[in-house]
């Protein structure tokens, strides 16, 4: 089962902590979003292994927008 | 209620070797601002004339005697760095804290008596005021060590009058003495005029046989010129009749113990007057602390020094407050009050050595979609929202209905702003807080541990806005001003940019004053500021912020004015269910 990671706002993803293939527990940091003058941290919403990352550091992103997908 | 707190629900995790690589610079930035803030403290410490000096006087030091003193382990010093006017000391000329005393806590205050030999200077009443008010509200004893030689004559101006004067110290002493706090006092040395009434206002005059307290010392007594003027004629007689009352000043032994008894007791030795203050410590009223503590006391299970890897130095930077308390209470256990109503907020009940503390304090990050409720827009932690005040509101005053002392921890940008903040009524909720600390009449501490910012560092127990804040911590990396410096430039100068662009003229010299604000507004918001201002009253190492906790809980704890028996308490009640 897939599961997809969001950005809860829009903002700039100014880092991104995991990489393809890695295994997460829920809670994990998996991107840093800079938004409203805040670095604040994007977690993994369940346990499992990243199966694609669809963002790089420095892209700016939207409301909603797919950053990764977990399997 | 023993299966309420026996064991109360584990939180927090242990740090991953990932957290902690991936902090290392931020630690090593805290560390810094940590030794930066200690060298000061230790150039406070060294202020006036060398230990050495004074001991070779036959005299000790004040820090000699608080050495002596206090219990050893339990000494939180307060107002370390305190110096609101710039003294040229660099000191108020006093050195006080939190200690325990022959196993009871104590407020305890001494004229530093390497400076001017302990004189009232500039800033020192502000900082008595303080010490006053931690007693009052703690409900725990004063005790003074007092050398005080009276105003410094060439800053009269500076220290003696004013509504926050020194001398306001004596009504104070009698406020406390009227509300059942007793002000014990071990005397030395020469006490003349304020220094005699620093002596005489305590409830109780432990003296060293060459002291002496007097209305006034030998200089007064030997009179005005009597021409209105000085000459050589005058300089003469002044040293004559100073020559003759500094060989015997007013107010000595003989008088105040063998003619007015003022003195209750009088040693032969430094030891001999401190020993006295620590017997009648223990005949002063202080609760068994085993009456009032829910559960046996215990270390967190996580090391509070894991705070340098989970606080970030970067003040944009998000952490987990929840990580942060588990590293202070006892066994890391707590019990949250309404954890799915004001995400930004967390309230809830936890032990501090054994005693039962409300905490409240901010979260960081990203709030839950669709919070706040009543805007479109997303939530993040640190601002405060509807719910997070309601919330507070509540858990506060039920906190005053079950006599539970009340830790806050600030990591605020302020309080949700715009007309749909306005809607939602939050400029009357801030106030509605207030309100509510105010009717609690609980001891509160508050901890800064990064921004207090706006509204929100008065509402959330900030020293500013109520009766009940004991005293605030601030951190290496705490910073406090009504805004950020860059938001401030903006507001301050938007309307001048528009102008100079509309009329063509340069925009570089309203920059470089944006500039220099934003700059400025830093400075004037460093720890180190902040506690040479007294907007806290200590910077603390982080892994110290327990062991404050700690004086404080138990001081809270030691002979408290209202009490609610254990069965009785209803907090622990709603939060189950």
């Amino acid at each position: 089962m897939s599961t997809e990671v969001t950005a809860p706002m829009a903002g700039k993803i100014i880092e991104v902590k995991v990489g393809v293939g890695e295994e997460v527990q829920e809670d994990d940091e998996m991107f840093i979003l800079e938004a409203m003058k805040m670095e604040m941290p994007i977690v993994a919403p369940g346990s499992g292994t990243v199966k694609e990352i669809k963002v790089e550091a420095g892209q700016a992103v939207e409301a909603d927008q797919v950053l990764a997908v977990l399997e | 209620m023993r299966p309420y707190f026996e064991k109360m629900a584990e939180f927090g995790k242990p740090l991953t070797e990932k957290q902690i690589r991936a902090s290392e610079e931020s630690a090593k930035k805290i560390k810094e601002v940590e030794r930066s803030i200690e060298e000061a403290a230790e150039k406070v410490r060294n202020a006036g004339l060398p230990t050495e000096t004074i001991n070779a006087r036959g005299e000790w030091t004040v820090y000699q005697r608080l050495e002596y003193l206090v219990d050893p382990g339990t000494w939180c010093p307060l107002h370390t760095l305190f110096d609101p006017m710039d003294e040229e000391s660099g000191t108020t000329g006093v050195v006080d804290g939190l200690g325990k005393i022959s196993g009871r806590w104590a407020v305890i205050i001494g004229f530093d008596n390497k400076v001017l030999a302990g004189a009232w200077i500039a800033g020192q009443a502000e900082n008595i005021l303080r010490v006053t008010d931690l007693a009052k509200r703690l409900h725990v004893p004063l005790v003074w060590l007092v050398n005080c030689s009276g105003v410094k004559l060439t800053e009269q101006e500076k220290v003696y009058a004013n509504r926050r004067g020194n001398g306001t110290t004596f009504f104070r002493h009698a406020e406390l003495e009227k509300l059942g706090v007793p002000v014990l006092a071990g005397i030395w040395g020469t006490n003349p005029a304020g220094g005699g009434y620093q002596g005489i206002s305590p409830t109780l005059l432990i003296a060293h046989k060459n002291c002496n307290i007097a209305v006034g010392g030998g200089g007064i007594v030997s009179g005005m010129s009597p021409k209105g003027y000085f000459d050589l004629e005058g300089a003469e007689q002044i040293i004559e009749a100073t020559q003759k009352y500094k060989a015997v000043p007013p107010g000595r032994v003989e008088i105040h113990f063998n003619e007015t008894g003022f003195f209750k007791e009088v040693h032969e030795t430094e030891e001999g007057v401190l020993d006295s203050l620590k017997e009648w410590m223990k005949d002063l009223p202080a609760y068994n602390p085993r009456f009032f503590r829910v559960a046996e006391p215990k270390e967190p299970r996580y090391s509070p020094e894991d705070l340098y890897h989970l606080i970030p130095f970067n003040q944009k930077a998000s952490y987990r407050f929840e990580e942060v308390l588990a590293r202070l209470t006892d066994n890391s256990e707590h019990m949250e009050f309404k954890p799915d109503y004001g995400p930004e907020v967390y309230t809830g009940l936890a032990k501090i050595d054994g005693f039962l503390v409300g905490i409240i304090g901010n979260r960081q990050g990203f709030m839950p979609k669709g919070y706040p409720e009543y805007a479109p827009y997303p939530g993040i932690g640190g601002k405060l929202y509807r719910q997070g005040l309601i919330k507070m509101n509540e858990f506060v005053t039920l906190c005053g209905r079950d006599r539970l002392p009340i830790i806050w921890f600030q990591d605020t940008t302020g309080i949700d702003v715009g007309d749909l903040a306005e809607k939602a009524e939050l400029l009357g909720l801030g106030q509605s807080l207030i309100y509510s600390i105010e009717q609690t009449d609980v001891p509160m501490m508050l901890v800064v541990l990064r921004k207090g910012t706006a509204a929100a560092h008065y509402i959330m127990g900030g020293p500013t806005a109520n009766n009940h804040n004991a005293f605030t911590l601030g951190t290496a990396t705490t910073e406090i001003y009504v805004m950020h410096g860059e938001t401030a430039a903006v507001a301050a100068f938007s309307r001048r940019l528009v102008k100079e662009k509309e009329a063509g003229r340069p925009l570089e010299p309203v920059i470089e004053r944006m500039n220099a604000m934003a700059k400025q507004y830093y400075e004037k918001s460093r720890p180190a500021y902040c506690a040479k201002m007294g907007f806290v009253d200590e910077v603390v190492p982080l892994p110290a912020l327990r062991k404050y906790m700690v004086a404080f809980a138990g001081a809270a704890y030691q002979n408290p004015k209202s009490i609610c028996p254990h069965n009785h308490l209803m907090l622990p009640r709603i939060i189950k269910g």
